[in-house]
């Protein structure tokens, strides 16, 4: 599904991935873990198209093909969806709008007409049950004055609605009291196929309790420094990122 | 470019074709005025960003061509089409010919023409005074109790010859303790070239409540000059707003003057400008006694080589405490051709007043769009998005309710031309 490989990208002068490589294939569920500062969301932003990240090496593939060819939009249409990990606030902009108009430019792409109006709402009010999430966030402006766990959930609520391909969550899980981890993990669980994929940009185990994946990985200093399996993350819970790096340095 | 100079020769002769009624004196008065002030250029400093000359020579050569006043027929179905759109009661100045047979009679509503009772006032005002000297007629609007529906006013003109030039004038009184809702609407269609001067007086009684929308949906590239001026009573109120769609050249003069104790007047607009267009919105509230408040909001979304102009203006004059007066100008510049003058002006000659002002120019927040890109939604669809909001608010505020699926609808589609795929 993802091939990312040799991946190397600056924002202004600063290099900050440097050499990075990450294959993930469809059915997957990985979680990318490493310190503050490391790169994981500059590896988000740079697959989901932000220009401000300029890719200076290697390549990104995605089902297939360059993904780098292609504007954010056409990502997002071909399946892919990121999660921020600081949603935007849009005032003025209705939340159910967009959510629409998100739906619409993909059912569009696909050669579909665009959704009943009475069906989308049926749709979003069910997965917004299930997020614990009140309708009365659908008439709100996109984000705006939402708390950081409701920004939160209206990403995944984002996610439902739009049954990504490519899922890339940045930290969808910082900032969740517990009763919101467990709707957004099983929301992510809902995700879960054997046509898609899921990548999970993480500080904590408490996630990965509820989404087991498949693969972890360590980022520092814009690389992958170890992979391993679920075992890795608690690993990394009892001694610390140091361990990790000097093991890359050694 | 050297400023042009209006034909005064022209307009006396033009001004004494004009049939012999009620309105002659002022006529002669107004023309007279204008012989010793001359029209405004950009050496004033009110006209420092916009230069007449276009209007001076659509008038010269409509002039030269003998002025007719009575051209082109009342365009049928922009009227027709405009009152589907909003439901008022509709008094329609066509071609700067008053035509009052879509009025539906009402009891709060007295109506009389200039040319049967007293003329309009001459304000030794530049622009008002040719807008009299040239007036074919105009009318006079009593308002003393709260009608049905909206009342309004369908300023339309439809242009064949090359150049046509046409006036407007509209006094309005709203009874004390009245409420009142009234709908400007100017419009205009044809090749040639135009331009419409329009006059608005509105006099709004003690404790009466005045809603004001105005809509200038004009051709772009027809000039437009308006000048409302706003007198209130004591304890009364203004909401006004105004929507600039379209024109080329277009300059608007709002004056409110707070005179008696207790009154409050909003004052907002939305001004959206593409290519070649230049909108200015001038607004002057004299606050002369106090307690009494006033608040300005005017935005702009500016696409393309064009130029916008606010100057809002309030001035509290000595003694005029307990005043609250603010003024706020927002604008979005989509493209680096385009260009916002924007000056808030406070002067302040009383002691215990509340003032504030804030303007702003910006481009669209990128990170925004970008959000939006993400979830598959294209650049332009993003910016339509995103300007929409920044008008939005305005939009839904409307103070006369019946405008607000109209304005949407012209605000929207207006966007959807201004925001073309070459948004930058
Ligand atoms: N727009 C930017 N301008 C300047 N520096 C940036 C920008 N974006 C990222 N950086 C820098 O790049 C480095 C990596 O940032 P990134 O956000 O990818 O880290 P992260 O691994 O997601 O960290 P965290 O765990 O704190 O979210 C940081 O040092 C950050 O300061
Ligand atoms: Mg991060």
């Amino acid at each position: 599904m993802l091939e990312v490989i040799n991946l190397k990208s600056r924002v202004g002068d600063t290099e900050i991935l440097r050499g990075l490589s990450l294959s993930v294939n469809a059915g997957e569920v990985h979680a990318i873990m490493g310190p503050n500062g490391s790169g994981k969301s500059t590896l988000a932003q740079v697959i989901a198209g932000n220009d401000d990240y300029v890719v200076t090496g290697g390549e990104v593939i995605y089902k297939g093909n360059n993904l780098l060819d292609l504007k954010p939009e056409e990502r997002a249409r071909e399946g892919i969806f990121l999660g921020f990990q600081y949603p935007v606030e849009i005032p003025g902009v209705n939340n159910a709008y967009l959510l629409k108009a998100a739906v619409n430019a993909k059912r569009k792409h696909q050669g579909l007409g665009e959704v009943d109006a009475f069906e989308f709402l049926k749709l979003a009010r069910e997965k917004m049950a299930v997020l614990g999430m009140d309708p009365k966030f659908l008439n709100r402006g996109v984000n705006e004055g939402f708390s950081g766990g409701e920004k939160k959930r209206n990403e995944i609520l984002q996610m439902a609605m739009l049954e990504p391909s490519l899922a890339i969550l940045d930290e969808t899980d910082s900032g969740l009291d517990i009763d919101a981890l467990k709707a957004v993990a099983e929301g992510v669980n809902k995700l879960r196929h054997p046509d898609r994929a899921i990548v999970l940009v993480t500080h904590y185990q408490r996630m990965l309790d509820y989404v087991e994946p498949d693969f972890v990985h360590v980022l520092s200093e814009g690389k992958i420094v170890r992979s391993g399996d679920k075992t890795l993350a608690l690993e990394l819970e009892e001694k610390g990122y140091e361990w990790v790096r000097e093991a890359a340095n050694g | 470019m050297k400023q042009a100079v209006l034909s005064i020769d022209g307009l006396r002769q033009a001004v004494q074709s004009l049939p012999d009624d009620a309105l002659t004196a002022a006529r002669e008065a107004a023309l007279a005025s204008i012989g010793t002030q001359g029209l405004p250029t950009v050496r004033h400093e009110d006209w420092k960003y916009t230069d007449l000359s276009s209007a001076i020579d659509i008038s010269n050569r409509w002039l030269a061509d003998g002025a007719n006043t009575e051209s082109a027929a009342t365009p049928a179905d922009t009227v027709k089409s405009i009152m589907a759109s909003i439901d008022a009661n509709w008094l329609v100045i066509a071609n700067g010919i008053v035509d009052l047979t879509h009025f539906v009679e009402s009891s709060g509503i007295k109506i009389e023409r200039f040319s049967d009772s007293a003329a309009p006032l001459v304000m030794e005002r530049p622009l008002a005074d040719l807008n009299v000297a040239l007036l074919r007629d105009g009318l006079r609007i009593q308002i003393h109790a709260e009608t049905e529906k909206p009342l309004g006013v369908l300023i339309v003109d439809e242009t064949s010859a090359a150049a046509t030039v046409s006036q407007a004038n509209v006094e309005i009184e709203v009874a004390a303790g009245c409420n009142a809702e009234i709908v400007e609407y100017q419009s205009s269609s044809g090749g040639g070239d135009h331009y419409g001067n329009s006059v608005v007086v509105l006099k709004i009684g003690q404790a009466a409540n005045a809603s004001y929308v105005r809509i200038q949906d004009r051709r772009i590239g027809h000039v437009h000059t308006g000048r409302i001026s706003v007198t209130l009573g004591a304890d009364s109120q203004l909401h006004m707003a105004g929507y600039d769609l379209g024109g080329g050249l277009v300059r608007n003069d709002v004056d409110i003057d707070l005179s008696e104790p207790g009154a409050a007047a909003t004052v907002n607009g939305l001004y959206l400008a593409g290519d070649g267009q230049h909108i200015d919105n001038h607004t002057r509230v004299d606050h002369r006694v106090g307690p009494a408040s006033s608040s300005q909001e005017y935005r702009g979304i500016l696409n393309g080589r064009c130029r916008c102009v606010w100057n809002g203006k309030a001035i509290v004059h000595k003694g005029a405490d307990g005043t609250d007066a603010r003024q706020t100008n927002h604008n979005l510049l989509l493209s680096d051709k385009a260009e916002i003058d924007t000056k808030p002006q406070l002067e302040i000659y009383a002691d215990d007043v509340k003032c504030s002002h804030g303007t702003t120019v910006g481009q669209l927040d990128e990170a925004a769009l970008f959000y939006l890109r993400t979830r598959g939604l294209d650049r332009r669809q993003a910016t339509q998005i995103l300007t929409h909001a920044f008008a939005a608010d305005l939009v839904s505020r409307t103070p006369v309710t019946a405008t607000r699926d109209a304005i949407t609808a012209l605000v929207e589609s207006r966007l959807a031309e201004l925001i073309t795929d070459n948004v930058s």
